[in-house]
């Protein structure tokens, strides 16, 4: 997938105030992480010391700390505490690299190419469904949902957007390619879905996962 | 009477106890055996109390358990535990005690393959991930269903035992990325009054 692209990697709701996430696109690790204001941050999941992952870590307020030796960064990737040099003022080298960050849809997006970022995805009001993580290709998942699947379809896509009819209201899917072999799914429902609806689909996507990977085993 | 752990603090299954005793209030004494590399526990006294060789052993008056689900129930139903952890309908925490010790049981054999190189860890591995995916499944439905704990919107004997498989899976290579839904009752079961840790899961809440 091009990466010239907001790129979902995460519901909003998934990553509370004050707790941290690790989250992978096309093998780049990334941290995602949000402050006790409430405020999203997508950051290099590695820190700068001893490469530990910082999505390991623990947030305070507006910092998150690293597990290993609590070096702590601000909410622009600066360093600004090491708790074993507590004297030291704090390079500015030591910093860690971020991109930038959006929310929409009930989705976290992150911006990996280079250059501004432009305007956030416009997307309607959604009810969050769950990420579904699959053992297979994106490919092999956009395939199927252009078809039809158990959970609804044939899909209409625009990027890494996934558009479904399903019988509990339209679906918006946010597409994240993991890896070579492995997906993830961000799905969310338009409308006003009654909670046995949305356990429906839960089934449903359950089901879609077991027949993707199925494939997948298969092939 | 205190009742007596015999205890291996790296082992997963002696947190199991360690966390219901702190979370229900009641001390142990705590006895503590050389597993690894010591074999503490294949004495002829401690074969005597578990001929299987295996621990966790709680002995408490003439009482002595070695099943884990046994020994977490004995000490949530004490007179002197705070109550709770057992709800009047209790088949669905014993229905997801036995997802912990059966269906888990795949984690406490991946992470011994993986820490004390005892076997192979690919096959518990792959089936210990399966059952967190299954767990994870169950929470997102019970998140719909507007219940925060797996047998209900209360802390049940079940999330206890439930939790030490997730929170240390890092330990035999599972990563937390891809549920969402356990991280979530985690932050959860963290945050009940006398929760505690054990090597391998971080004290930082």
């Amino acid at each position: 997938m091009t990466q010239d692209l907001w790129l979902p990697l995460a519901l909003t709701a998934a990553i509370e105030p004050g707790t941290s996430a690790g989250s992978v696109i096309d093998g780049v690790e990334i941290a995602v992480w949000r402050d006790t204001a409430g405020r999203i941050h997508t950051w290099e999941d590695r820190c700068p010391h001893r490469g530990m992952k910082l999505s390991f870590g623990f947030v305070r307020g507006d910092h998150i700390a690293c597990l290993y030796h609590g070096w702590q960064y601000d909410a622009a990737g600066q360093c600004r505490y090491i708790p074993a040099h507590p004297d030291v003022e704090v390079p500015k080298s030591i910093c860690v690299k971020t991109w930038p960050v959006a929310e929409a849809g009930g989705m976290v997006w992150v911006w990996l190419a280079a250059g501004a970022a432009p305007q956030a995805p416009d997307l309607p009001q959604t009810t969050a469904l769950r990420s579904l993580y699959l053992d297979c290709p994106l490919s092999r998942v956009v395939t199927l949902l252009q078809a039809a699947t158990p959970l609804g379809g044939p899909a209409r896509l625009a990027g890494p957007i996934a558009y479904l009819p399903s019988d509990a209201g339209a679906l918006v899917v946010g597409l994240q390619s993991i890896g070579p072999d492995r997906c993830a799914l961000h799905i969310t429902v338009t409308g006003s879905p009654t909670s046995a609806q949305l356990t429906s689909l839960t089934h449903k996507a359950e089901a879609l996962r077991r027949f993707a990977e199925a494939m997948e085993a298969a092939a | 009477m205190t009742p007596r752990l015999y205890n291996y603090d790296l082992d997963a299954e002696c947190y199991r106890v360690r966390l219901v005793a702190s979370v229900v209030g009641i001390p142990l004494d705590i006895v503590g055996l050389d597993v690894f590399p010591g074999h503490d526990h294949l004495t002829d006294a401690m074969l005597a109390l578990n001929p299987a060789g295996r621990l966790p052993v709680l002995v408490d008056g003439p009482l002595v358990l070695t099943q884990v689900p046994a020994i977490l129930w004995h000490l949530a139903s004490r007179a002197d535990a705070t109550p709770g952890l057992i709800p009047a309908a209790p088949a669905i925490t014993l229905e997801w005690l036995g997802f912990a010790m059966g269906d888990l049981a795949s984690a406490t054999t991946a992470r011994n393959a993986a820490m004390l190189g005892q076997g192979d860890p690919v096959a518990p591995r792959r089936a210990a991930r399966a059952a967190l995916r299954r767990l994870d499944d169950h929470m997102i439905r019970a998140g719909i269903a507007g219940h925060g704990f797996v047998a209900g919107d209360r802390l049940s004997l079940a999330d206890l035992a439930l939790f030490p498989a997730f929170a240390l899976s890092r330990d035999f290579g599972v990563d937390h990325d891809e549920f969402a839904a356990l991280r979530l009752w985690a932050r959860r079961v963290r945050a009940v009054p006398g929760f505690i840790t054990m090597p391998g899961i971080p004290d930082y809440h």
